[in-house]
This record gives structure tokens, sequence and C-alpha cells, in this order.
């Protein structure tokens, strides 16, 4: 009994005290951690359109030449009246470039491993990808993790969006909405397609809704 | 004279047994996974050294300050709870002040948790050993550890881009070999250095 005690004593003191070890990082770097994530997603919306800026300047240049559009509280299963994607009510935000009409926004979904995220550009006409750039991902390195890699990732520029992206896993691709699969990852390929395809639905029907 | 008095301290013993001796990689050949995997560049592989420095340090000193009080049958979990612990606030340091280094290590910060050297000096040093001795051991095993993905990195990033931390130092004709900054690269430059050091030094696991 008095063993018993001692453990679960010595537990809860552990836990504390690891717990507020944490508590107390996580204080110290939160602020910080949110600046560098938002400068990152800024820089790789400039880069996307192809904007010149250093780490100094990248606010002041990205505040300068992206409109950002936010659309509150869209609820894309209201609007769309679909029931194969789950989608409730949230915020949708565009990035537009204000030169060239160009239109970034954000994208995560669920990878093999874990969530992939990162920025979509398509042109003007919101048909056709500008540029991808994958942010964050956690597939396999050396297989799936080349969903993040400028080669891969340069294969999709020019490729349209309607009707619908499509990944192909036999190397066939040559319409204009097909792009070939990462060679021995098939489940990053295919959860990387549809990734792309549902963010593209629920921000062209939250953009859509703006326009009406 | 003081040279020879320092080689009979305990510090200086410990300190030799986790740089040369009993070197992580070359001799015990632990932490191979992320040693292999963040050597294609210098600064990610000094920016892992100091991480499984710190780490080793900090989880050894305290489990050596709290081993008497550690239950036996919790033993390893308390190691991990620890260990985790300091690998978190490593991983939120990084992102916080060294983002660029915490997006190229990916996941191998967090596979310190899981890195042998930490758990092993915990268990076979730090359980047994005043708080002082442990944090030279804790130092001497991670930089051992520093000391080996830098001799690889710099190999591996030379001849990969004919750079060491981004600056130039093979001429620009210099052919890159990419292979090198890719995992096979890793496994020839630390499979030929752990074989040159232990054919040179002699030592292995079992002596």
């Amino acid at each position: 009994m008095r063993k018993n005690l001692q453990l679960i004593v010595f537990v809860l003191i552990l836990g504390i005290l690891t717990s507020g070890l944490l508590v107390g990082v996580d204080l110290l770097t939160r602020d910080r951690i949110v600046q560098n994530e938002m400068a990152q997603l800024k820089a790789a919306i400039l880069d996307a359109n192809d904007i010149s800026y250093t780490q100094a300047n990248v606010h002041d240049v990205f505040d300068d030449t992206i409109e950002v559009i936010e659309i509150k509280n869209f609820d894309y299963q209201e609007a769309s009246a679909s029931t194969d994607d789950q989608m409730g009510p949230r915020d949708y935000v565009f990035y537009r470039n204000q030169v060239n009409g160009n239109v970034s926004f954000e994208f995560i979904g669920g990878g093999l491993w874990g969530d992939i995220s990162g920025v979509i550009t398509l042109n003007a006409d919101l048909d056709t990808i500008v540029t991808l750039v994958v942010l964050q991902q956690q597939e396999t390195p050396g297989l799936g993790g080349i969903v993040a890699e400028e080669g891969y990732l340069s294969t999709f520029v020019g490729i349209k969006m309607v009707p619908d992206i499509e990944i192909n896993k036999d190397g066939s691709a040559n319409k204009p909405n097909e792009i070939d699969a990462i060679t021995g990852a098939t489940g990053t390929s295919t959860a990387f397609q549809k990734i792309l395809r549902l963010n593209y639905r629920w921000y062209m029907a939250a953009w859509e809704s703006q326009n009406d | 004279m003081k040279l020879i008095r320092l080689r009979y301290t305990k510090w200086f013993n410990i300190l030799k047994d986790g740089l040369h001796r009993n070197n992580p990689i070359v001799v015990a050949v632990l932490g191979i996974c992320s040693a292999l995997a963040v050597t294609n560049r210098v600064d990610n592989a000094i920016a892992m050294g100091l991480g499984v420095t710190f780490v080793v340090m900090a989880s050894s000193a305290v489990v050596s300050l709290i081993r008497n009080y550690i239950p036996s049958k919790m033993r390893m979990v308390t190691y991990m709870v620890i260990i985790s612990a300091f690998v978190i606030a490593v991983q939120l340091f990084l992102e916080a002040f060294f983002y660029d280094i915490s997006q190229a290590l990916g996941a191998y910060v967090g596979l310190i948790i899981t890195n042998c050297i930490v758990m092993g000096r915990a268990e076979a040093f730090a359980a047994k050993n005043p708080v002082r001795y442990t944090l030279v051991d804790g130092f001497a095993s991670g930089m051992g550890y520093t000391l080996i993905l830098l001799i690889v990195a710099v190999i591996r990033e030379t001849l990969a881009t004919g750079t060491i931390l981004g600056y130039q130092v093979l001429p620009a004709s210099w052919p890159n070999w990419v292979v090198m900054s890719m995992a096979p690269g890793g496994f020839f430059v630390l499979g030929l250095l752990i074989w040159g050091i232990r054919e040179w030094s002699k030592l292995y696991e079992e002596n």
C-alpha cells in the first residue's frame, strides 16, 4: 500500500515538474514561433508571385504587394449541399497579387503519416496552377517526402485544377489536368491528390460566395 | 607533470571515454539513424549535435539528481518522460530561434527521444553516479556524437556542393557529387569513417 502511494506521488511530482518545464518553454517561445510561421507563409506567397524580398523586409513587401481577402465563417456543406466533403463553417483567406491578379491560398489535409500543408497559387482565372509549395509534411523521407521537393512540385506548374486534378500512378499523365505520381509512394500521391481537390473545392466555393 | 596528473582524474577518463574509447557512433554504433539523415549539411549537423548534447546532459543530470527516488519498476518510463520533456524544449527553442534549421532537421529533432545514446547514458551512467560526473559524461557523449557528425557533414557537404557552411571551398568548376547529399552518400562516408577509425584505434565494442 505504502509502495503504491509512493509510486503515485512520484508520478505526480514528475508529471508536474516536466509539464511545468514545457509550459515555461512554450510561454517563452510561442510568440516567436507564430511570427516565424507567419513570415514563412508570407515568404512562400511572395516566392510564388516572383516578388523579391529579404528576411528583414518580408512583412513590408507583403503588405505593399499582396491583398488579403478574408471570408469569415463560410459553410461549404450548406452552400454546396455536398454530402461527400465533410467541411463545416470556417474562415477562408485568399492572398491576391495586386499586379497580375494571381490568387494564393493555404491548403492542408491528411497525408500518409501526418498532415501535409502548403500554399497553392492559381492564375487570375483560378483554374491553373502557377506555383505549388509544401511547407509542412511528415511523409517517408526519400519516398513520400519527395512531395515537398521543388523538383516534383515544379511539375505541377501549368496544370489545370478543373475538372479535377488527377495524379496518375501509371506514369501516363498527358491531359492538362494530369500529373505523374511520386514513384514508389502511391499512398502519399493519393493523399496529395485528395488534399488538392478538396481544398480547391472548398476555397472556390468560398470565393464564388463572395462574388455572388 | 600537470598533464600526467590530469590523465588519472575521473573527469579526464569520462571525457576520453565519450569522445574516443566509447564514442557513441564509432565504437558503440548508437544514434546512426540521425547521423545519416542530418549530415548532408554542416549547419544541420552542428544543430543536431548541440541539441543531442544538451538533451543528454540535462536528462542525465535530472536522472542522477533523483536516482535514489526513482521506483525500480518505473525506471525506463521515468527516463522517457524526462528525455521527452527536454527534447520538446529543444524543438520549441529551435522553432523559435533557428526556424530554418528546425525545418531542415524536420522530424529528426523529435526523434532524439528515441536516440539510444540518451537513454543509454541515463541507464548506464546517470542512474549510478553523482550529478557532477553525469554532466561530464553527458557532455563527452554528446560531443563524441557531434564530432563524428561534423566530420561526416564536412565531407558530404564539400563533395555534394563544394561548400562548407555555405562558403565555397572548392573551385566553381567542381562537378557536384549529388549522391553525397542523399542517404547512400551518408552510408558510404559514415561506413568508411567507422572502419578507418576502428582500424586506426583498434577500439571495438566488445573491448
